[in-house]
Parts: structure tokens; C-alpha cells; sequence
């Protein structure tokens, strides 16, 4: 192997290594609106896993395609060893710039959609790594992250409890629509869509109820103050 | 308070002997002292309807009261609000409201009952309700609701309440007002903004409201009234937060000519009620054969049917007592063509006509209305020199025909409450003397609230096992009398 080879491996390792700190850097504690995030993958991770992607829907989320994925970007097979997550990683990395082209499609909805359609029956084995003890963590914050990036593309700016409420649902409902996903086969998924807007709809519901629920409990506490206050009753 | 205020006046008035302030004693002072200052009322009430109206007719009746010093402020013209007296008999105002025989005897204490236009209300002796998804039904008529031991006794009335044009109500407490006289009336004229007073060399008024007018005219109220809607500007003056709900329903009201003057003929008028999950539609009887709509429905079924042909609308309101819940779910996505879609799925509906209203025959032209429904009701009705009463103070779902009734019974007890001040020499506008009226008024509006919220959320379930029970509850109290009775009395004002 060339020193030069060597030394890209060396520098490779280290970016790779310095990823732990970027990702630390992503987490920060604030979100500009005027500040672009920094890319979620270093450049080399990316060249990979994109065109790792590539081969998901011959090879599935799997080794191979990782493998595959490495030799197009001019990388050699042992560079997937810098993502230490193996398969896990290429989830999510369909899953991070699918939920960031969310917002390009949101913001120009003439783009074209694209996305799950391709990785068409593979999609459960992605929900199998994801469900691994060890990546469920990841997975979940993965989802929390879209669940979060969607009510904020909604516009929503909610600053009390529901704020916690609304994410936690639509996770819910999300993960829910996802398993319901791999299994089904109809055009376009017509059927995920309609079980999605269904469960959209209980979820509305309920919130509705238990939103005029707590007005009304709120009515009734403050009237029964007022009734005895009326009466004389010192509160 | 009150002691303060004593000893100032004595200072203001040192020659006058010291006696508990009355209206005759300020209005001397007023007019002698500054010609620049506020002019000083006992009572300044905000809000010419039926409840502030009612208040003013019954401090100028109350012997006890009659000296003191009112004025009523109002932003429309009361003059031209007048139901003419020869209106004719075959159109009537939209607003409608129903009395209870107990607001029409508080009416007939202050002397307004004798001038009010007879020939335009019209008492009711039965009320047909039934539910509109399973159709258990209960009637109540005075007959049915005492127990077979008791002989019915004749002296009792056979009314259940009396059918009234708002307009009507506030143009008989007006004639009143004006043969009692001695109201200053600012009519068409509205309330800039209310202010606490200052404490000058002559005068603290640091406690008193002062209202100044769009005629440039400043009030100072010894007690402000607020009998100003359910917006009520003294409220928020006050700062009594006022809580409740908006019910998501608008009730769609019109003026209707039916084909006949009703099953009972015209000696036994007949009210019916139907609850439909979206809301209850009610047809309530007026003189001869007209009859007043009150539909409450959800804000987009309103507009389907504001937005409807004469036609259109009159086949509807047929079809609202005749025709399933899902009839009508389905009729209210059509944009038109109502008329003859009803007739045919009436022709394959078994209806009981004898239990329903007669059919609409036409609608008054320019009488279809709507208004959102919620609940709301202050915190409290007192506060230091401020009362409540009305719409300012409750806004109650219509489903009962509460609202007015509710507003007239706080008129009645507030006369109570200032008469009883007047007479024990306090200080009208003192929290302390204004207490009795919250204390007499707020639990009973209170649970008339809680009543007809509770109707309209049982009634707006459509299936499960609520429908059920609700429909045994309403068919068990159908079939025990006495029990029946009980509610009539409540509903009637008795208690």
C-alpha cells in the first residue's frame, strides 16, 4: 500500500474518530433558523453510504451494499470499517437525509417525490437493525428528530405541555404507519396512506376530547370556587 | 368606606343635617357645587335591554327606591327599536325568547305586564321533546306532571311560559319606564371609557366609577350596572375574568308560517324539540300560525342552510323533525335541490304527524339568521360600586330557553338587594351591600348553566351505550309524574 494510501486511511480514521465531536457539535443546545446545521455525515461517510444506497434495492440494507457502495466512491472495501454501525449506519443515513429533504420538499414541492417507493421491500429488514437492542436508542431519537423536524415544518410553535404531547403522538402514529408500510402492497401505498390519515384522525380526536375535557374540568373547578365565595365562603 | 364617604359629605355639606346619602341630598349638592364636574347618579345602568331595563322599571316601582337618582345609557336608538303598535299580525322579529311564568309575574310586580302587546306573545300549555336517534320522547304538559293522587286543581295555570318577541319586551318595559318616569335616557349614545374618580378638595370620588360619553357628558355612578352583553365593557372595567366555553355550534334562527295554527288548535299551542347530535331544532309557537326556529348546528351546517332557497330552507326544516340523522347528514352536502330530495325520502319514512309540528308552509323573507353558541359566566357579580346582571354576567346555551329568564330574575333580585340597602341606610354601591344579590343569584345561575351544558354534551353522543341510557332516563321520567313536575317547576322559575 502507498504512504499516500496510508496517510488517506490515517486522515480518513481520524475524521472518523473527529465524527463523535461533530456529532457533539450537532447536538447543541440551540436551533438558528439564520445558521445552516452542519451535514450530519463527514464527506466520506457520505460519498459511501450514498452510493451504498444505491444498491439497497438489489441488495438490501446489508454488508454488501455497503461493500458496493465503498468501491463506487473509490474507496477500498475495508473503509466501511469507518462506520462502526455497519448496516445501522446506512439506515440512518436514509433516514437523516430523507427527514432533511423533507424540508426541501416542503418549502418547493415541485420536486419530484422519491424515497421509500425504491427501497420497496426491504423496508422491513431496515425496522429489523433498527429494533436491535443497541441501535434503539439511536432509532428513537432518529424519530423523535423527524416527528420534531415535521411539526416544525407545520409551523407549529406550541411552548406548553403540548408540545411534548404532539411529538409523542405522531411518533407513535409514524412508527405505527411504518410497520403497517412494509406489509403493504398496494399502488403507491395508497393503504399506509388512508391507515395514516386514520389514525391522524383518532389522534385528533382524542386530543380534542381531552382538550375540552381539561376546559371543562377548569370550568367546573373555578365554578365551584365562585359558588362558594358567593356564599360567603372565604377561598 | 361608606363611613369615610359619610364624614366628607358632612364636610362638603356642613349645614345639611348628617342622614344616610339619598339621591334628593346629592342631586342638590350636584347641581349647586361645580358645573364642570361629573353629574352624580345612584345607579347608572349600561345596557338598554330586557334585563337593565327590567332593573331601571323596578327601582322606579319599588317605593323604597323611587327617590333615587338613575340613568341609563344605551348605544342604540331606543326610540326607533319600538314595536309599532299596529304591526301587523303576519310577520314577526326573529328573536324570540320564551318567559316563564315567574318573569312574567316579576313583570307584572313592576307594572310592566299591562303594556306589553298581548296579541303578539303567546303562552304555550305543552312541550313535546323527544331524541332524535332513538326518539324516546317525554311531554310535558302541567296535566301529565302531578301524580294521579292529587285532583288537578283549577285555579292552576295550564302555561308552561309565554312566546315573546324580544322586541315586544323591551318596548313594554319602555312604556312603563316613560309613565314612571324620572330616568335620565341616554339613548343612542355609548360609553367612551369608565374611570375611577380623584379625590378633590370638595369631593372623593377615588372610588367611584365615571363614565364619560360619546356626547362628551361625564357620570359618576354610585353603582354602575352592567347589563351591557355578554362583551360587557363594565366587566372588564370591574376586572371580573368571566370563564366558560364556545360550543362550536351557531343557532340558526327564523320566523316560520306553518300550514295550520298547530294540532292543539289554538287554545293548546304546542312547543317541540328535537335532539339531533349536531344540536337541538326547536320549533316554538307564535299567535295564529306562525312559529319561531331555533336550530343549533354545527358553524358549516349554518351556512348550508343560510345560503339555501326559500324553498330549500323550508324543506329542510320539515325534514330537521321528520327525517333520520343521517337523512340529514347527507341533505346539509348539497348545495341545493333539498326540496324535492325530502319529499321523495319522506314518502319512505313512517312519520307520526300527530307528535311532530305541523308542516312550514313558507319562511319570512330576510328572517334566517345565525349566532354562535358558548358558555360563559363571571367570576362574580359584585364588585366595589359594580354590578352585573344579564348577559353580562351568564351567557347560557338556548336549548332551554333560559337566557332572558335568567336576566330577569337578576333584575328582580338586585331591586331586592338595593331596596333592602336603601332601606338599611347603606351605601348602595359598598360590596358588602351588593352581597345578598351574588349570594341569592350566582348558585342558581350557576346550576341552570351546568344543566343545559350537560343537556347539549349528553344529547350531542350519537351511538354506544350513553344513547341507551339516556333514552330509559328521559322515557322513566316521561312515566313518573310527579317527578316531571319537578323539572316543570324548575324550568318555570318555581322553586
Amino acid at each position: 500500500m502507498p504512504p499516500t494510501h496510508i496517510s488517506n486511511a490515517a486522515f480518513k480514521t481520524l475524521r472518523a474518530s473527529s465524527r463523535c465531536s461533530t456529532a457533539a457539535a450537532q447536538r447543541c443546545l440551540y436551533h438558528s433558523y439564520e445558521r445552516p446545521a452542519s451535514p450530519p455525515f463527514p464527506p466520506a461517510e457520505s460519498a459511501i453510504l450514498s452510493s451504498a444506497l444505491s444498491h439497497v434495492p438489489s441488495y438490501g440494507f446489508t454488508s454488501d451494499a455497503l461493500k458496493l457502495g465503498a468501491r463506487d466512491a473509490g474507496y477500498l472495501d475495508a473503509s466501511t470499517n469507518l462506520l462502526p454501525r455497519g448496516v445501522f449506519d446506512l439506515v440512518s443515513y436514509h433516514l437523516v437525509t430523507q427527514r432533511l429533504a423533507l424540508r426541501d420538499s416542503v418549502q418547493f414541492p415541485s420536486h419530484s417525490e422519491q424515497g421509500a417507493g425504491k427501497i420497496l421491500g426491504v423496508g422491513a429488514k431496515a425496522i429489523a437493525i433498527m429494533a436491535q437492542p443497541t441501535y434503539v436508542p439511536a432509532s428513537f431519537a432518529e424519530l423523535a428528530r423527524l416527528a420534531d423536524e415535521i411539526w416544525f415544518l407545520a409551523g407549529d410553535t406550541s411552548v406548553d405541555t403540548s408540545w411534548y404531547t404532539k411529538r409523542a403522538s405522531l411518533s407513535a402514529i409514524y412508527s405505527a404507519a411504518e410497520v403497517f408500510m412494509t406489509q403493504d402492497t398496494s399502488k403507491d401505498f395508497v393503504e399506509t396512506e388512508q391507515f395514516f390519515d386514520a389514525r391522524l384522525e383518532d389522534a385528533i380526536k382524542v386530543g380534542g376530547f381531552l382538550g375540552s375535557l381539561g376546559e371543562w374540568v377548569s370550568y367546573t373547578g373555578h365554578s365551584a370556587v365562585n359558588v362558594l365565595r358567593s356564599k360567603g365562603v372565604r377561598i | 368606606m361608606p363611613s369615610r364617604l359619610l364624614v366628607r359629605t358632612h364636610r362638603v355639606l356642613r349645614s345639611a343635617p348628617v342622614f344616610p346619602l339619598r339621591a334628593g341630598l346629592l342631586q342638590q349638592r350636584s347641581a349647586s357645587s361645580t358645573s364642570s364636574g361629573p353629574d352624580i347618579y345612584d345607579v347608572v345602568c349600561v345596557g338598554g335591554g330586557p334585563a337593565g331595563l327590567s332593573l331601571l322599571t323596578g327601582l322606579r316601582a319599588n317605593a323604597i327606591t323611587a327617590g333615587l337618582r338613575v340613568a341609563l345609557i344605551e348605544g342604540q336608538d331606543l326610540q326607533k327599536n319600538r314595536l309599532a303598535k299596529d304591526a301587523p299580525l303576519s310577520s314577526f322579529s326573529n328573536r324570540c325568547s320564551s318567559l316563564t311564568p315567574a318573569s312574567v309575574k316579576n313583570l307584572e310586580d313592576i307594572g310592566a305586564w299591562s303594556h306589553a302587546n298581548t296579541a303578539r306573545i303567546q303562552p304555550y300549555q305543552e312541550m313535546q321533546v323527544w331524541d332524535g336517534v332513538t326518539d324516546a320522547r317525554i311531554s310535558f304538559d302541567w296535566d301529565s306532571a302531578r301524580s294521579g293522587l292529587t285532583p288537578r286543581s283549577p285555579s292552576q295555570s295550564t302555561t308552561i311560559a309565554y312566546m315573546i318577541e324580544n322586541i315586544n319586551t323591551t318596548t313594554t318595559l319602555l312604556s312603563r319606564l316613560s309613565e314612571l318616569g324620572g330616568v335620565d335616557i341616554f339613548s343612542a349614545t355609548k360609553v367612551a371609557s369608565i374611570e375611577l374618580g380623584t379625590d378633590t378638595e370638595q369631593l372623593d370620588l377615588s372610588s367611584w366609577p365615571i363614565l364619560t360619553l360619546s356626547n362628551g357628558k361625564t357620570l359618576a355612578a354610585r353603582l354602575l350596572v352592567g347589563a351591557d352583553g355578554a362583551n360587557s365593557p363594565v366587566r372588564s372595567f370591574a376586572d371580573i375574568p368571566s370563564r366558560g366555553y364556545d360550543y362550536n355550534r351557531h343557532g340558526v334562527v327564523a320566523s316560520l308560517t306553518l300550514s295550520g295554527p298547530g294540532r292543539g288548535g289554538v287554545d293548546h299551542k304546542i312547543a317541540y324539540q328535537r335532539f339531533l347530535p349536531s344540536g337541538p331544532i326547536a320549533m316554538l309557537p307564535l299567535p295564529g300560525n306562525m312559529a319561531t326556529l331555533v336550530w343549533s348546528t354545527t358553524p358549516e351546517r349554518a351556512a348550508v342552510l343560510k345560503s339555501l332557497s326559500q324553498k330549500d330552507f323550508v324543506a329542510m326544516v320539515n325534514a330537521g323533525f321528520r327525517l333520520s340523522y343521517t337523512d340529514l347528514e347527507y341533505l346539509h352536502t348539497m348545495p341545493s335541490g333539498q326540496e324535492e330530495e325530502i319529499e321523495w325520502r319522506l314518502k319512505h319514512t313512517p312519520v307520526n304527524e300527530q307528535a311532530i309540528p305541523m308542516k312550514v308552509a313558507e319562511v319570512q323573507q330576510g328572517t334566517v339568521a345565525s349566532f354562535p353558541l358558548k358558555m360563559r359566566h363571571a367570576d362574580t357579580y359584585t364588585g366595589e360600586r359594580v354590578a352585573l346582571v344579564g348577559d353580562a354576567a351568564h351567557t347560557i346555551h338556548p336549548l332551554a330557553g333560559q337566557g332572558l329568564n335568567q336576566g330577569q330574575g337578576d333584575a328582580a333580585s338586585l331591586v331586592r338587594t338595593i331596596s333592602q340597602a336603601v332601606q338599611t341606610g347603606q351605601d348602595i354601591g359598598s360590596v358588602l351591600a351588593l352581597e345578598a344579590y351574588n349570594s341569592e343569584r350566582y348558585a342558581e345561575n350557576n346550576a341552570m348553566l351546568g344543566v343545559c351544558d350537560k343537556l347539549h354534551r349528553l344529547y350531542s353522543v350519537e351511538s354506544g351505550p350513553i344513547v341507551g341510557l339516556r333514552s330509559l332516563g328521559l322515557r322513566a321520567v316521561n312515566a313518573m309524574g310527579p317527578v316531571k313536575g319537578f323539572f316543570m317547576e324548575r324550568a318555570a322559575g318555581g322553586s
